[in-house]
């Protein structure tokens, strides 16, 4: 058996455990006491806060129950936010407003009105909220990249000008995720389309010029995946060219590095599958080591979801890939603690209504793999989550719609305790955003999060509502099902090998178009109500233009020049430690201050290969 | 009955959407049409160049990664440039296609761009009101000997697919460099079930003769299942990373209804490819059970039986009537836990037969492996 159809026996002792336990509570007085006791600790310690209008607010919300059984059920099976198994939320309070911003004018209020201990507790908080930094970060991460490293470099200052910290996220074009050089013959078109050109680690200080790569309110999210650790050299390398080799320990941000879904989904890898995994393990051992504060790895259901997966196919194979990841490294002796804490996933976030509980039945079977399987402890059972809006839910009849559709999608995402989301722009089906609709993706965030109220006052203000209990159990049958069919091919790999995963998106990807033209699936404007008529919209087409293409590639030839010999060296050197098995990243490392992508790439084909699509 | 539409599609270099395009390439084949499909990340030359070995009516190119522009207007103007345009150029690129960008790919080559939200139903609609009816003889600069060889086997193709009964063609204009050291024709037939890597083990082989030998030449002569009653979907090429080289001539075939792994029409076409010129000629059967041998006697030099180390009990290798009569059985994804077991029992079995056949293990997908070497130069050696 391999761990993942360990993990789908973990998951079902826990419920029976939950069951269990209710039971125990509700007929061994002592116990059930304890639960109460807990309970009732629970709601007296829980801060009460005040919204704009005067109205008094629990921090946390709870349902109305005082039985010991349903406390039970309630605080094992469900657990508070922040605590095992994660149901409602990785952190205890995650998009409340902090208290002292509010506590400060209402504090005196809630000791002459408290009840019940109330008065106490809204002491408490004040102190508590003093001695915690008021400035948390925003979960506001957008996804940026276009043209060169210089324009990506302007839209990343435009995006973050008025954020306290700059969470930024780079796209990468179409030759840069092929580990595929800019002067490469049959790629010109492509230089700077669909996210911005790399091609040297000086791309990369260019990149990210006038951040302060180390500080704290700075991270920075790359999401390529088939040349990742060459990327991830690339930024270390500008980083340390920048702020010298002290800087490195404390790098925070995300490289998507996730193999197995370009394999199942995204197409996107360029060595056979076990170099690309060989390669990823030699870089998350060594980054898991000497930098505490990135995440490695963002196993990723985005693409699976945008290739046509359904929403439990999505979950179901990125929480398994999760699952193979976490085999692959401790079976490579790296601690659980070690690595478990850095991995981190990434959803993508539709209009089904399986959307409504998602993440939070993914963050739960997460947990208790973790914890049972891996023996993980508290922060390696933490599924953190980054979601972006679907790009397939957009249209491009009466395009205007999608700002609609990305604000209903945003607001099921931060139902669902998204740590970071990404708001779509609804020019997407047509092009990279221009400044126009970004600037309004980026707004819905805003208008969700710091205008209304909905997620500023309370946690747990939609969840453990009847309707979105019984999706939840839907949700996670039918994803321990599809565990189940995985573990019946040996794993995560040989379901791979066997096409399994992607033959099940295919099917999927066909019903769903299927479905929009026999009408199972209304789309508003173009299915239904599609009555203008229908004529392609003014919408401004970002495009690289002939001559930055071209400065791309006389960038990149100055480059090679000047590092003609070095380059020989240092490519030698590298084929060595790839030939030995030793860990090859730190090589790396010193590889690409003299390598181009391309020339790295082409040399590790030679030694291992090229992937071999599968159809 | 009229022979199916044959249409090439694929995705551009840099970009591997393919969701769209394996929507479509279905809808397709469920419509009476065969389909080669090239796959993604996909070189210009490569689409053209497999566009006119397959002869399609049309070349379908699906973008979503930016660039569409240049990229159609290349595959135009090296279709044009080879004499090729009569292989129509269509595409499509959900919103990214813009209507002034259509405008300047249909002005440059481009027959048809579908917009966004244009339904499966239309598009099949077009390509069987656009893209039907017999070839038109080619027209203008005298065609490549490629051309006329992808022409002659449509002929024959064809020929088969309105019931008359093949008459043998006259050879093409040989293609051979004349300074090729190899003079014959070696004619390898490769079959086996279905997953035991039949196609990587083709593409590794050609991998290593076209680095061995410098200016050899190629043909691959590949099978895929006819949808009953409907088109196919031919997918060789997607897999065949190595094998889309100036130096291999690469067609794909559907059964058309015929059991046992070939096509009514693969003799013929097989003849003319070994009168063609090639050093070496590569057959490849679609995933057979357990028939007999599927190629002619006298046709093919050297058969290959690939096996998958999972083939069930004993008692099924008995069944296998191919075991007897294949020179070569290549016991493949050999590093698989169950592979000891049937490497042995296959050994022995081959061992009852009391013949010269030779038993190999390879693991196709890994690069640089051993057994495919040995499996190479089982191939190449004389006699």
């Amino acid at each position: 058996m391999s761990k993942l159809g360990q993990v789908v026996e973990a998951v079902e002792n826990y419920n029976e455990f939950v069951l269990k336990e209710v039971k125990r509570a509700r007929t061994d007085k002592v116990f059930g006491q304890q639960m109460v006791d807990r309970w009732n600790d629970v709601k007296a310690k829980t801060p009460i806060g005040t919204a704009p209008t005067g109205l008094k607010l629990p921090r946390l919300a709870l349902p109305e129950i005082d039985e010991a059984g349903e406390i039970t059920r309630y605080l094992l099976g469900e657990g508070l936010p922040g605590e095992f198994p994660f149901t409602g939320g990785a952190y205890r309070e995650m998009y409340l407003e902090p208290l002292g911003e509010q506590a400060a004018g209402s504090s005196g209020k809630d000791g002459k009105n408290g009840k019940n201990g109330h008065t106490r507790n809204g002491k408490n908080v004040a102190r508590v909220a003093a001695s915690k930094p008021v400035e948390v970060e925003e979960p506001t991460r957008l996804f940026s990249g276009l043209g060169l490293a210089e324009d990506t470099n302007e839209r990343f200052h435009f995006l973050t000008g008025h954020q306290r910290s700059a969470r930024l996220s780079t796209a990468f074009d179409g030759p840069t995720l092929y580990g595929i050089d800019s002067d490469a013959g049959g790629v010109f078109g492509k230089i700077g389309e669909g996210g911005l050109a790399i091609d040297t680690y000086e791309d990369m200080v260019r990149l990210y010029d006038g951040f302060d790569m180390g500080s704290p309110a700075f991270s920075a999210s790359m999401t390529i995946s088939g040349p990742a650790p060459i990327i991830m050299a690339m930024y270390i390398a500008a980083a340390k060219k920048r702020f010298g080799s002290r800087v490195v320990p404390n790098l925070r941000g995300t490289i998507q590095a996730d193999i197995f879904k370009e394999v199942q989904a995204q197409n996107e890898t360029i060595f056979p599958t076990e170099a690309s995994l060989r390669f990823l393990c030699d870089m998350i051992e060594w980054t898991t080591r000497e930098m505490p504060r990135w995440y490695p790895v963002s196993i990723s259901g985005y693409h699976i979801g945008e290739a046509g997966a359904t929403p439990v196919q999505q979950a179901a194979y990125t929480v398994s890939n999760g699952f193979a990841y976490a085999e692959m490294l401790a079976a490579r002796g790296i601690p659980v603690d070690q690595f478990g804490p850095r991995l981190s996933f990434f959803l993508d976030c539709g209009l089904d209504v399986e959307y409504i509980a998602l993440a939070r039945v993914s963050r739960r079977i997460w947990a208790i793999g973790m914890r049972d399987v891996f023996g993980a402890g508290p922060k390696g059972q933490m599924f953190k989550l980054h979601t972006q809006t679907s790009g397939r839910s957009l249209v491009a009849a009466e395009f205007k719609n999608n700002l609609t559709r990305t604000a209903a999608e945003l607001m099921l995402a931060y139902m669902n305790g998204t740590n970071s989301c990404h708001s779509n722009s609804a020019d997407e089906p047509f092009t990279t955003p221009s400044e126009e609709w970004i600037r309004l993706a980026a707004h819905g965030q805003a208008i969700l999060l710091d205008e209304s109220g909905i997620f500023k006052h309370t946690m747990n203000m939609l969840s453990g509502s009847p309707g979105m209990k019984a999706v939840e159990r839907a949700v996670e049958v039918a994803m321990l099902e599809e565990f189940r069919q995985i573990e019946s091919f040996g794993g995560v790999l040989p379901a791979i090998e066997h096409r399994y995963q992607r033959s099940q998106i295919q099917n999927a990807a066909h019903r769903y178009e299927e479905q929009i033209y026999d009408g199972t699936r209304p789309i508003i404007a173009l299915t239904k109500y599609n009555d203008l008529k229908d004529e392609m919209p003014e919408v401004k087409m970002v495009r690289t233009p002939r001559a930055k293409k071209q400065l791309q590639v006389d960038r990149l030839a100055i480059f090679k020049k000047k590092n003609a010999e070095k380059s020989k060296r240092a490519l030698d050197k590298l084929a060595e430690v790839v030939e030995s098995g030793k860990n090859c990243f730190p090589t790396l490392i010193e590889a690409v201050e003299v390598c181009s992508l391309g020339q790295i790439t082409g040399r590790l084909q030679e030694i291992v290969g090229h992937f071999r699509p599968m159809v | 009955m009229a022979a199916p539409i044959r249409v090439l599609t694929a995705v551009p270099i840099c970009d591997g959407h393919d969701s769209a395009i394996n929507t479509i390439n279905l809808e397709f084949i469920r419509h009476g049409i065969e389909v080669v499909y090239l796959g993604y990340h996909r070189y210009a030359t490569d689409m053209v160049r497999a566009a006119i070995q397959e002869d399609v009516k049309a070349l379908g190119i699906s973008s979503y990664n930016g660039g569409h522009v240049e990229f159609f207007s290349e595959v135009a103007r090296l279709l044009k440039k080879q004499g090729a345009d009569y292989i129509k150029l269509f595409g499509g690129g959900g919103g990214t296609i813009t209507g002034n960008d259509e405008a300047i790919m249909r002005r440059n080559g481009t027959d048809k761009i579908f917009f966004a939200g244009t339904s499966l139903g239309d598009m099949v609609d077009y390509v069987h009101q656009h893209y039907s009816g017999p070839h038109k003889p080619f027209r203008g600069r005298k065609p490549s000997a490629e051309m006329q060889l992808a022409r002659k086997l449509t002929e024959i193709e064809d020929r088969y697919a309105k019931g008359k009964k093949g008459k043998r063609p006259t050879p093409a204009k040989k293609i051979r460099n004349p300074k090729s050291e190899i003079r014959n024709t070696k004619v390898f037939g490769f079959t086996g079930p279905g997953g035991a890597g039949k196609t990587t083990l083709i593409d590794e082989i050609v991998l290593r003769l076209l680095h061995r030998e410098p200016k050899t030449r190629i043909a691959i002569l590949s099978h895929d299942p006819s949808v009953v009653g409907a088109g196919a979907l031919l997918g060789d090429r997607a897999t065949m990373i190595n094998s889309q080289n100036e130096r291999v001539f690469m067609r794909s075939m559907a059964t058309r209804g015929q059991a046992g792994g070939l096509s009514p029409a693969t003799e013929d076409c097989l003849t003319l490819l070994a009168e063609s010129g090639f050093d070496y000629v590569i057959i490849e059967t679609v995933g057979t059970g357990q028939e007999a041998m599927p190629f002619q006697t006298g046709l093919v030099h050297k058969t290959v039986l690939v096996m998958n180390p999972d083939y069930g009990s004993r008692l099924q290798l008995q069944k296998i009537v191919m075991l007897d009569l294949a020179d070569i059985v290549v016991v493949n994804k050999s590093d698989q836990e169950r592979a000891r077991t049937a490497i042995s029992e296959i050994g022995r079995r081959l061992d009852q037969n009391k013949g010269s056949q030779i038993l190999v293990s390879t693991v196709a997908n890994r690069h640089r492996d051993a057994g495919v070497d040995k499996l190479c130069d089982l191939l190449t050696e004389d006699g």
